[in-house]
């Protein structure tokens, strides 16, 4: 496996795992688009596109809490996470 | 004994092969009467801890998080290492033993702490996984060589492995243990209606399922099999194949099966429960490991329980437990040809793939059950607590 370079990981994937490595991956622990875009230095736009996606892939869920939608990742999100990292 | 056993992925947090790994390997040295702790991270809905089949799992929350993963690992141990040495004040740990390099730091602080021998089981390598092209990469490798050197013993479950352990980390060969993996057999005993699965998805009486399993990653070499599915079409215009697992390849992996102009005849299921697992891998024709990378290779002899024929790329592990034309069919790693071979040689011939299922369940009968692989553990652990004892 050592001889190529891999190929870049989606864009998409990277906020996944970042919200993932944040620890957003209960309800509880849920972020709005701002916050993890500060967190993650992504532009919230890029973010938005990004989890709408994701939520489509069913990796990440939305709750509104307060009237605040707020976005953690699943069960199979956190799955999906893991692969990169095994 | 009272084994520590710190891993970062344990049932219901299942990334590959190492959950069901130290899942088994605890259920197995509980059965021959040793004390095991288990402590890993924590996953939604599952207990903070639990005792289950003699087994005490501790699932530990990272209280702080931070996007670098990286940082993430380092923050993770920190609070596993707290864990564990909270659970020391209660008991007097004989051995510890970590499994991988993710939660080497935790296991390294803790054995120096406690002063007890530590057991590193390396499952795979950074080097081997992805190679050392990226900063991260030189990181981990980094830490794997730690667990290496830190290590009173090390277990790998191959020769190759062991090979590239030696090899790469420029370790000792005596301080190597191989021991192989193991399953768990009763799983595949049960019956299963054939039909009915195959229709659930979409695979008529009629057609052949050819199954692949894994996450979707570089190293599981899926892209091979995908671009062998025009090749064996051209043969068999009953061929179906089934793709299950996720990961972050998954992406470019639909992008190959669109490119192949066959997609109708590829489906991608993403994650399945175990059961459904089961029941699907006996039901297919064949199964495909088309690994380019690959320390041991479970899939395959999870295949071998299952009595479903298996054609495996001749790399690492696989090479150990499948012998070519008796217990599965080898083929060349990154060749859709050889790959397109294999499947064709196991579909045109029935007969003789009943005979290769027939040797494979006999082969992991009597080598893979875990009570064995549990007894090789003790046996290591019982040398390294000797050793510790000399010092």
């Amino acid at each position: 496996m050592s001889s190529t370079p891999l190929p870049p990981v989606p864009e998409e994937f990277r906020v996944l795992s970042m919200m993932h490595n944040i620890g957003a991956i209960i309800p509880e622990r849920a972020l709005t688009q701002d916050e993890l875009a500060k967190w993650t230095g992504i532009e919230v736009g890029s973010v938005s596109d990004c989890l709408q996606r994701l939520r489509e892939l069913g990796y990440v869920e939305h709750i509104e809490v307060n009237g605040v939608e707020k976005y953690h990742v699943t069960k199979v999100g956190i799955m999906k996470v893991l692969t990169l990292y095994s | 004994m009272k084994v520590a056993m710190a891993t970062w992925e344990y049932p219901p947090r299942i990334v590959g092969g190492i959950a069901p790994h130290c899942e088994g390997l605890a259920k197995a040295l509980s059965n021959l009467g040793h004390e095991v702790h288990v402590f890993t991270l924590d996953f939604p809905g599952a207990p903070d801890y639990e005792e289950t089949q003699g087994i005490r799992i501790y699932r530990t929350r990272s209280e702080v998080g931070h996007p670098n993963f990286l940082t993430w690992v380092l923050l993770f141990n920190h609070f596993i290492e707290k864990r564990l040495a909270d659970m020391s004040q209660a008991v007097d740990f004989d051995v510890l033993h970590v499994h991988d390099w993710l939660t080497a730091p935790s296991s390294i602080a803790i054995k120096h702490s406690l002063k007890k021998p530590l057991v590193f089981t390396a499952h795979s390598t950074e080097n081997g996984r992805s190679g050392l092209h990226i900063p991260d990469s030189f990181t981990i490798d980094g830490i794997e060589w730690w667990a290496t050197y830190e290590a009173d013993k090390i277990i790998v479950t191959s020769g190759s492995m062991k090979w590239e352990v030696c090899g790469h980390f420029h370790t000792s060969d005596k301080k190597v243990e191989i021991i192989p993996n193991a399953i768990d057999l009763g799983k595949y005993n049960g019956a299963v209606d054939r039909w009915a699965v195959r229709a659930r998805y979409g695979v008529q009486p009629h057609e052949k399922l050819v199954l692949c399993v894994g996450r979707l990653v570089p190293q599981k070499g899926i892209e091979y099999l995908l671009q062998a599915v025009p090749i064996v079409a051209r043969y068999r215009q009953d061929a179906k194949f089934i793709i299950v697992g996720d990961g972050w390849y998954r992406d470019h992996l639909e992008w190959v099966a669109n490119s192949t102009g066959q997609r109708w005849r590829i489906m991608f299921t993403g994650f399945i429960p175990d059961t459904d697992l089961v029941a699907l891998t006996k039901s297919s024709d064949v199964l495909v490991v088309p690994s380019v990378y690959e320390p041991f290779g479970i899939v395959a002899l999870e295949g071998m329980a299952a009595e479903v024929p298996i054609v495996v790329s001749q790399v690492g592990g696989l090479t150990e437990f499948v012998e070519h034309d008796r217990t599965g069919v080898l083929v060349h790693p990154r060749n859709p040809e050889s790959i397109a071979w294999g499947i064709e040689h196991i579909l045109s011939n029935p007969g003789h793939a009943r005979w290769l299922t027939h040797n494979a369940k006999e082969v992991v009968q009597k080598t893979y059950g875990w009570e064995a692989i549990a007894k090789r553990t003790s046996r290591v652990y019982e040398e390294v607590i000797a050793e510790a004892v000399k010092k």
